[in-house]
């Protein structure tokens, strides 16, 4: 079975133009951590953003250029204590703090190749892309399980 | 003291010493430094002589993996991101602080030329850690502060470069003074250990790349990228190829064939803390005391003139790239501090070179103590003059 067949085709994604806090707005709708795709005016995939990204709204700088840095020490940020302008609901947008680094299964690919990487990646979801990049769906291990589970005839 | 009482020792008290250091703005880095200084064989000797013998052992790992996640610096992605500005500023200070400190310690001072050399290599490295600290500290915000965090993200990779062609130049140079084909010989070697290690590293990426495909779990993503890193460092060490450029070549080439390199260099990040720990502690531990008061002129020339190198190589990467005026003014200031690179490099230099070895290495250990405490200060003033500190 592959990936497309049984992928759900209805996935919140955003801009990279997108403000802070209309992604909050978006955030609020989840009960679980999310992996909200970004995507280019075409529809590919750029990056992600997640809730762990929105910590990284509340640094004045972005930690994406200091990930290759070597001996950093990590920030011991508490974020009680930190203290912003309320402007950055309007000056931060998602491009600021999304990861460009991602993983994404293609639409062909088996479950089981998509349950490895997730496995490997210790992630839960991955977006679905088609061979062109193009963001098309998303893919919970929820939905492997459920065939895993109906093929050995466990529910109907 | 047996060796794991040592280890655990270094460890633990390497901790409290990095909480308790971080309380006066300084960085871990700084702290690990200063107690390999207190615990090591000049003032308290609380290290093994085990552990000190792994020196050499742990800091050829800690370079290699250094240096492997360096290479990510040279993926298509990210040198297309990293603007026109950062690019010439960073090679023009790491090669200003390389010519200047080079001709001064040739011309002025009269050392030899591969020792000359040596020290202009070292002295491009810039640590980033205390200037971040700062950044963070003080919540700098600006065009300054996106500028001089790009530049010092990506110094390290010049660095290593600059001391792999400066190495091979000054090992040629040694072993060679009275050849008549001098020149020749100079530049086959240079040329030979370079490509041998280029060779050395894709060929690792490659394997590491094919590899990838087959592992299952998080475990067996770090032992294989452990595992492909140590055999690429264990090989180039028996070419006797540059450790460094090899481990860099790896991380370059596998990030740019791999899409999904990263998942590889982060593996590898969830157990480097420790081993950097121990890679600075043994660094402290290393100088060697008595012989600080005979380098004298030597390390006060090198205090000023990388720094003035880095100043007037910044300034004219500044003025190339039409980098706004707080820019060219002031972004040498945040290029101060030296610590992990430049230590690695001294190391090398110090197995490579056993006769002025211990001089270069206690010159590093020493110069990196004095940057490491008033970089921070000069940074702090570089952001204020630039107007990127934002004043509640």
């Amino acid at each position: 079975m592959r990936v497309k067949e049984i992928m759900s085709k209805e996935v919140i994604s955003v801009k990279r133009s997108m403000k802070l806090k209309e992604l909050l707005r978006i955030f609020r709708n989840f009960h679980i951590f999310p992996l909200v795709p970004v995507v280019e005016e075409n529809g590919r995939l750029a990056g992600i953003v997640s809730f762990r990204n929105l910590i990284d709204a509340l640094q004045s700088y972005h930690p994406n250029m200091l990930k290759l840095v070597p001996f950093l020490d990590e920030e011991e940020q508490n974020i009680f204590k930190i203290d912003v302008s309320e402007d950055i609901g309007d000056l931060v947008v998602v491009e600021d703090i999304m990861e460009y680094e991602y993983m994404s299964v293609l639409d062909d690919s088996s479950l089981e190749e998509a349950y490895n990487q997730m496995k490997l990646c210790l992630k839960e979801e991955f977006p679905v892309v088609d061979k062109s990049g193009r963001l098309i769906g998303r893919i919970g291990i929820f939905d492997i399980l459920q065939v895993v589970f109906r093929q050995k005839g466990i529910i109907k | 003291m047996n060796t794991i009482l040592g280890l655990g020792f270094i460890m633990f008290v390497g901790l409290l010493s990095a909480k308790l250091i971080k309380k006066i703005k300084l960085p871990s880095v700084t702290a690990y430094l200063l107690l390999g200084i207190v615990i090591g064989p000049p003032l308290l000797r609380f290290v093994p002589e085990e552990v000190l013998g792994a020196s050499g052992l742990i800091s050829n790992i800690v370079l290699g993996i250094i240096a492997f996640g360096i290479g990510q610096n040279f993926s298509r992605y990210h040198l297309r991101r990293i603007g026109r500005s950062v690019l010439w500023i960073s090679v023009l200070e790491a090669c200003g602080a390389w010519v200047l400190v080079t001709s001064i310690f040739y011309l002025l001072l009269r050392q030899p030329f591969y020792l000359s050399l040596l020290f202009g290599s070292i002295a491009s490295a810039t640590a980033p850690a205390a200037t971040v600290m700062v950044i963070r500290e003080y919540r700098a915000k600006g065009n300054f502060t996106d500028t001089l965090l790009g530049v010092v993200a990506i110094d390290d990779a010049w660095c290593l470069i600059i001391f792999a062609i400066s190495l091979a130049i000054s090992q040629a140079i040694y072993a060679h003074t009275v050849a008549t084909s001098f020149l020749v010989q100079v530049f086959l070697k240079s040329l030979l250990s370079i490509f041998g290690a280029f060779v050395l590293g894709a060929f690792s990426a490659f394997l590491l790349s094919i590899f990838y495909r087959f592992m299952r779990t998080p475990t067996d993503l770090l032992i294989l990228t452990m595992g492909i890193v140590f055999l690429n460092i264990g090989i180039a060490i028996w070419l006797h190829l540059s450790v460094l450029l090899s481990s860099m070549f790896l991380g370059t080439v596998l990030v740019n064939i791999n899409r999904y390199s990263f998942k590889l260099f982060d593996s590898l990040k969830t157990i480097d803390s420790p081993l950097f720990l121990l890679f600075f502690v043994l660094a402290g531990a290393n100088l060697e005391i008595n012989i600080i008061g005979s380098i004298g002129i030597l390390g006060l020339a090198y205090l000023i003139f990388r720094v003035a190198g880095k100043m007037f190589g910044a300034s004219l990467g500044a003025r190339i790239s039409n980098a706004p005026t707080s820019v060219r003014k002031y972004l040498g200031y945040g290029l101060i501090p030296q610590a992990g690179v430049a230590l690695g490099c001294a190391l090398v230099a110090k197995s490579d070179f056993p006769q002025v070895g211990n001089m270069i290495f206690t010159t590093i250990v020493a110069t990196t103590v004095v940057y490491e405490l008033i970089g921070p200060l000069c940074t702090k003033y570089a952001l204020r003059k630039a107007e990127d500190i934002i004043t509640h």
